[in-house]
Order: structure tokens, then C-alpha cells, then sequence
């Protein structure tokens, strides 16, 4: 189940290890001080919690990964002030160096992937219908596309999928300038024409 | 000055909210103490071998396996970061603040004097259990200043934006309300409740507590300190701040009620001698190789028989089976750990939203708050920083620790940067105290909402801020009963008082009496 750690992570590992003095004979460690911290959020080998609607990262592509991990250290995405969960991710990633992103990336690759649990009903059948719009980038599967920039969908925690097409639609994503894939997304979302016709095709992308 | 309160308006006022006689009634709750003024006597049945997984080193975890360990269970503590103690924190020379993305290490002078208490920082006298574990564990404690009327009320509203000291507010504030309440007290709708010998006791220490003339009026009052003399030469008071100046400071309330005892704060409370963790440590030390530390709980199955709570450390993963679990990991991070509880138990779990408390200090290269007769106690700004704080101990020493701000609801602080941050509670503060900048060396920010392995401040059940539903309340009794007989969920998640140490210790103390009658129980 558990990967044992690559010799370069042990190596960035210790460099970064800071010993934490409290006082004289207290007992403690030294602190870590590498940037593996993804999983206190995302939950254990990143299942996703919902409690701090952090979504699943095990199962994520390593090039979308590493993508957003970009997009939020430039502040790309995670800035709107109506992007709550955005807004709460960006800080994290603000300080991350290349080198930590593509650590971090291949530490998420070792996690299983485990599809997300449902929590959301919908109409399914007009969710399918509604999909074919989405199946162009991101497959009939919602397995994703790398060439096109479209991630998997299927497999992801639904009120993760859900929060995000309310905030493409409403543009609190993918209205930075630079965010040339989500900018896409925020035209394409606006096929969905209200609340529940969102929830209806995150609905059947739980059924892929 | 004016009138700026009508007698009129100000009985419209006392009759929404019932006129005294309500309050008269209350009189039977006299004399009685808060609850918690006594501290539970635990007494466990002895060495009966049995092991116990406890999942984290908060103050309830603590609690949980210095009594177990007393009456002979065997115990194990899984702690996800390299230090124990959860949201008892105290920042010092070397200490690290590992919150995400803003990693920080505290490059203060090494003394035992300066250090920040991040979390938890004051013990009010009526937290008996707290207390009586200082005492037990022989934690040296000393009195901690809460309210000085030396300190400053800051809002840019007020006075042209300068401060004015609590005391010119407060006595002021007092005077008013006195003033106001006499004159309210000639009118039959109010005094009707009470006899005549009641309206002159009331009327006399109104005009007491207010510092009201001989005409019931309030002229200034020289306990707001004297205009100038005082000592060789008589003092004289001074000139009287309007009430409607007054009333331009948003943050009067929290002025006004820092002296109440009743549910934990207090003009004397009390911390630690050295920081809030010498409680914690004083655990700890004892417990030493019962605590795992970065051995994060991955997984936890209850079983028929006993609980199987996996974790990882250095990399590896291991399983620990024991007979019962105690767990005090935060709710919101328990519901990104695989698990078998019960459907409403998770969702009970799931439900508790996570506080969003913010702190920050630095080491003051002088202690200029002295040079403004101030020894402790608490500047109020209307602004997010919203607290100053000034060191009660060592007094005159060379350096202190000035705490620059404390806002419970965290403001925006959590995704700010650390440069922004410390801007932030510069410019601020320094409206207060004009030399502030310059004093401010190395500050520390902490943002608990993005702290490594806790991810928030004090749980929040409520969603309506009028009380708890009974659907909060269902939640709550189901999360107090163990699944199985097997796992209790501790800490101030599992209590409805919570930010306080004294809950998550009573916590403890329930879940302890709970696993004990079990025990006793059991056929032998």
C-alpha cells in the first residue's frame, strides 16, 4: 500500500528538518519542513475530505496537478474573492518552489486511486444528455484528455465537480486573463443553463 | 454636554427587554459559583492491563493517558506533528510554527522569559480541573494582568483617530449609565418592582459606581485620572468626554466586559511561569515513550472487540490494536481518515464547522508599553488586529513580548501573506503606540486555519448564532456516546463550551467515568 520513500525526497527531507526547542528536557521531534502537507486537507493518500471540501488528488493527472499547482502559486486561480475553497488553497501553494511541485506531483502519483463516494442526486438521464457538450474535451468516460488540457472527471468527489461549475459559471474561476483552460470552462459551463441542470450532469458523471 | 439618550427612549430600552422584574427573580441563583468550581476526583479502577490507542496529544489526550497510565492501562499516543499539545502552543526562541505555505522559526532572544502563547493563554479561577492538574504536576503558575485601565481604546472613529485610555472610556462610560439609570429610577414603570429601601440602595451605589455629583449627574470623575496635580498639588479633573463621543468607538462592548468572570474571562486569571506548554509538557515529559510523534493516524477500524488504528511513521505503516481508543484528532480531519463509524456519527463528525482564529507578536527591543504605565492588561483597536496585549511578568526586564493581535474569527488574516501580516499589525498598532514600528522585532503570525495538523481554532456547532437545534444538540449526544463501547471522541469537539482547556479536560473526565463503569462491569 505504501510506497517507501524515494532516496531524493529522504535527501530534501532532512534538509528541511528543523529541530523545535520548547525547554530544556521537553520531548518532541524535529519539525518537517518539507512541503508534503497535502494530505492534512486533502485526507489520507489524498481521498479528499469533505469537512474542509478539499477534493480527491489521488487519481489526478500529474500534468493537471501540476498545472494548478502553478495556477495558484501565480495566483491564476484561488483569487477571486467569491472562490472560497480557491482562496483557501492558493496560500498553500504560494511558497511552493518548481522543484516541490514536481516532488509533491510524483508523491500523489504513488496514492491509489479510489473512486470518490456519491453524495449528490440528479435527474441522470438529462445529465447525460447535457454531457455530450462536456464529452468533447473530456471524453465519453470523463477520463479526460490530456492533449486538449481536460482533465478525468469521473471518479472525483461530486460536490468538488459541483462547487466548480458554480464557479465557472458565476466566473470566480477561470476569469484570470491567463487562465486560458479555465477561461474555456467558463464558456462551456454556461450550456448549463441553470443550478439544476448542474447538479444533473455531475449526477450522471457519478454513473461513469 | 448634550442628552443624548431621552429618558424616554432609554425605559423603551429596559421594557423590551422585561423591565427588572425578571432580574429580581434571578436573585435565588445568588451565591452560587459558576459550574466547574470543583475539580472532579477520578478514581479508575486499578492495573487492569488493558491497551489503549489515543489519537493525538491535545490537552484531553493528555488528560486521558496520565489518568490511564495512573491506574495501570497501557498507553499509546499517536501524534501527526513533531510536537505535542494541539492548540496549547506557546512560540519561543527555536520554536517552529509549521502553518501551511508560511512556515515560520521564532528567532527571538533565548529567554525564558519571551515567549508567545499561540493558542491557549489564560486559566480563569473557576477552571478547577486546570487547576488541579497544575497543582498535581507541579506546574509553576503566576497571575496574568487581563484588564488595564492604563491601556488604550483605538478606533479612527474616536477622538480623531488617537487613543484614549480604557480608563477616560470606562469611568465615562460608567457615569452615563449611572446617570441614565437614576433618572430612570423616578419612573413608576420601573420602580414599581422594587421597595423604597431597594430604590435608595440602588440609587446610592449607582452613584457610586458612576461618580455621579450630589445632583445625580455625571461630571467627570477623577478616577479617569487627574487633568494635572494629584500628589504635591491638588488634582483636578478632567474635562468630561462627551457620551456621543464616546459612542463613536465600535468596540466598546469588548471594553467594557473584560473584568467578567463568569465564563472565563476576568480582571485575575492566570498562565503558566515560561508559557501555556508547561502543562502540556508536564504531561508529555511524564508520558515520554508512550508518544509517537509525525505518526499520523491513517486508519481507524472499530472492531468487536477492540479498535485497529493504523499509522505512519518514517514512511512506514503500522497497525496498533488495542482494547479502546480515544480520540481527539480535530472532527474536520477525522472525516478524511478512512474509518467504519456509523453513518451519524460521521455525519455528526462532518458537521462541526472549525474556528478560524488568528494570532500574532513580536519581541519588543524595549518595554515602551512601561514607559505609558502600562503593565499588562489589554489595548483594544477597532480594527482586525482588534488586541495588543502587554507582558504582565518580568516586569522592567530588558526585552517583552508584546502580543499584536488576536481575532477569533480570523478576519482575512488566513490567506494573507506573512509580509502583509506583519504590515498589517505595524500599521495598526502604531496608532496606539507611535514608537510601535520601530519596537517590533521578528514578528510571528499564526493563522490557525492553515496550521499543519489542526486546520482550524475552537469547534463551532452552533450554525445559529441564537443557540443550538435539536438537531445540533442529537448530534452532539450521539458523538458523546462511544461506537461500539470502544472509541470515544474527545476534546472540545465533544464539548458545548468549547476554546477552553478546562472543556476538553472535562471531556476527558466524561469519556474516563464512561470506560470505567464498562470495565467495572465486565464479568471478571
Amino acid at each position: 500500500m505504501k510506497k517507501l520513500m524515494a532516496p531524493t525526497t529522504l535527501f530534501l527531507s532532512v534538509l528541511c528538518s528543523a529541530t523545535s526547542l520548547a525547554a530544556e528536557g521537553d520531548i518532541g521531534v524535529a519539525a518537517a519542513m518539507d512541503d508534503r502537507y497535502c494530505t492534512t486537507c486533502h485526507g489520507v493518500e489524498g481521498l479528499g475530505n469533505i469537512a474542509i471540501e478539499a477534493p480527491r488528488l489521488a487519481g489526478m493527472e500529474a500534468w493537471y496537478l501540476k498545472r494548478q499547482l502553478e495556477n495558484f502559486r501565480a495566483g491564476i486561480r484561488g483569487k477571486h474573492g467569491e472562490d472560497l475553497q480557491g482562496n483557501a488553497m492558493r496560500p498553500m501553494a504560494a511558497k511552493l518552489s518548481d522543484e516541490s511541485i514536481t516532488d509533491i506531483v510524483d508523491w500523489i502519483g504513488d496514492w491509489e486511486y479510489v473512486p470518490a463516494k456519491t453524495t449528490i442526486e440528479g435527474n441522470v438521464r438529462q445529465g447525460r444528455t447535457a454531457f455530450q457538450a462536456c464529452a468533447a474535451c473530456h471524453g465519453a468516460n470523463a477520463q479526460g484528455n490530456e492533449a486538449l488540457g481536460a482533465p478525468a472527471l469521473a471518479g472525483q468527489n461530486d460536490w468538488y465537480l459541483l462547487t466548480q461549475l458554480r464557479n465557472f459559471r458565476a466566473g470566480f474561476r477561470g476569469s484570470h486573463q491567463e487562465d486560458t483552460f479555465g477561461s474555456q470552462m467558463v464558456t462551456m459551463s454556461k450550456i448549463l443553463r441553470d443550478d439544476q441542470a448542474v447538479i444533473n450532469v455531475v449526477s450522471y458523471i457519478n454513473t461513469l | 454636554m448634550t442628552n443624548p439618550v431621552s429618558r424616554r427612549e432609554f425605559l423603551n430600552l429596559l421594557g423590551a427587554y422585561g423591565g427588572t422584574s425578571a432580574v429580581l427573580q434571578a436573585g435565588a441563583a445568588l451565591g452560587f459559583m459558576p459550574s466547574s468550581s470543583q475539580a472532579a476526583e477520578i478514581t479508575l479502577q486499578a492495573n487492569n492491563g488493558k491497551k489503549v490507542a489515543i489519537l493525538g496529544t491535545g490537552i484531553s489526550a493528555l488528560t486521558t493517558a496520565w489518568e490511564l497510565t495512573k491506574a495501570g492501562y497501557g498507553c499509546t499516543l499517536l501524534e501527526a506533528s513533531h510536537r505535542p499539545g494541539g492548540r496549547m502552543f506557546t512560540v519561543r526562541s527555536g520554536t517552529v510554527i509549521d502553518e501551511i505555505g508560511n512556515y515560520q522559526r521564532c528567532e527571538w532572544d533565548n529567554d525564558p522569559h519571551l515567549y508567545f502563547n499561540a493558542g491557549a493563554a489564560r486559566i480563569p479561577s473557576i477552571h478547577s480541573n486546570v487547576l488541579k492538574y497544575c497543582k498535581e504536576l507541579e506546574v509553576e503558575l503566576q497571575v496574568f494582568v487581563n484588564e488595564s485601565k492604563t491601556a488604550w481604546v483605538q478606533d479612527d472613529a474616536m477622538n480623531g483617530g488617537k487613543p484614549v485610555r480604557n480608563t477616560d472610556y470606562s469611568s465615562s462610560m460608567q457615569g452615563f449609565i449611572s446617570e441614565m439609570l437614576s433618572k430612570a429610577l423616578g419612573d413608576s414603570q420601573l420602580d414599581s418592582s422594587l421597595t423604597e429601601s431597594e430604590s435608595e440602595i440602588l440609587l446610592s451605589m449607582l452613584r457610586r459606581f458612576g461618580d455621579l455629583n450630589e445632583d445625580m449627574l455625571y461630571k467627570g470623575s477623577t478616577r479617569a485620572g487627574y487633568g494635572s496635580g494629584g500628589f504635591l498639588d491638588h488634582g483636578t479633573k478632567k474635562d468630561v468626554v462627551a457620551l456621543r463621543d464616546l459612542l463613536k468607538a465600535r468596540n466598546g462592548g469588548s471594553v467594557m466586559v473584560t473584568t467578567q468572570e463568569g465564563t472565563g474571562s476576568g480582571p485575575l486569571l492566570m498562565q503558566p511561569v515560561g508559557g501555556m506548554d508547561r502543562i502540556i509538557y508536564a504531561f508529555a515529559n511524564r508520558l515520554r515513550d508512550r508518544i509517537k510523534f509525525r505518526a499520523p493516524v491513517t486508519e481507524v477500524m472499530v472492531r468487536g472487540d477492540g479498535v485497529e488504528v493504523a499509522y505512519e511513521q518514517n514512511g512506514v505503516t503500522e497497525v496498533l490494536k488495542a482494547d479502546y481508543c480515544f480520540n481527539c484528532i480535530p472532527s474536520h480531519l477525522m472525516s478524511g481518515i478512512p474509518n467504519n463509524f456509523p453513518t451519524d456519527y460521521s455525519e455528526a463528525l462532518n458537521y462541526i464547522r472549525r474556528g478560524r482564529a488568528y494570532k500574532a507578536a513580536f519581541q519588543a527591543k524595549e518595554r515602551f508599553w512601561e514607559k505609558e504605565n502600562i503593565y499588562g492588561g489589554i489595548t483594544w483597536v477597532n480594527a482586525p488586529i482588534q488586541q495588543i496585549w502587554y507582558p504582565p511578568h518580568n516586569i522592567h526586564g530588558k526585552k517583552g513580548v508584546v502580543l499584536a493581535a488576536y481575532n477569533f474569527g480570523g478576519a482575512n488574516y488566513t490567506e494573507m501573506s506573512q509580509e502583509d501580516r506583519i504590515e498589517d499589525l505595524l500599521k495598526h498598532g502604531e496608532k496606539v503606540h507611535p514608537n510601535y514600528r520601530e519596537m517590533a522585532e521578528k514578528p510571528m503570525t499564526i493563522a490557525w486555519h492553515r496550521m499543519n495538523h489542526m486546520l482550524g481554532c475552537a469547534p463551532r456547532w452552533a450554525r445559529d448564532r441564537g443557540g443550538w437545534s435539536d438537531k445540533e444538540e442529537q448530534m452532539y449526544e450521539t458523538l458523546r456516546q462511544p461506537v461500539n463501547g470502544r472509541h470515544y471522541l474527545i476534546g472540545d469537539q465533544s464539548t458545548q463550551h468549547s476554546a477552553w482547556m478546562e472543556s476538553a479536560i472535562q471531556s476527558a473526565h466524561h469519556a474516563l467515568a464512561d470506560l470505567d463503569q464498562r470495565v467495572r462491569s465486565e464479568p471478571a
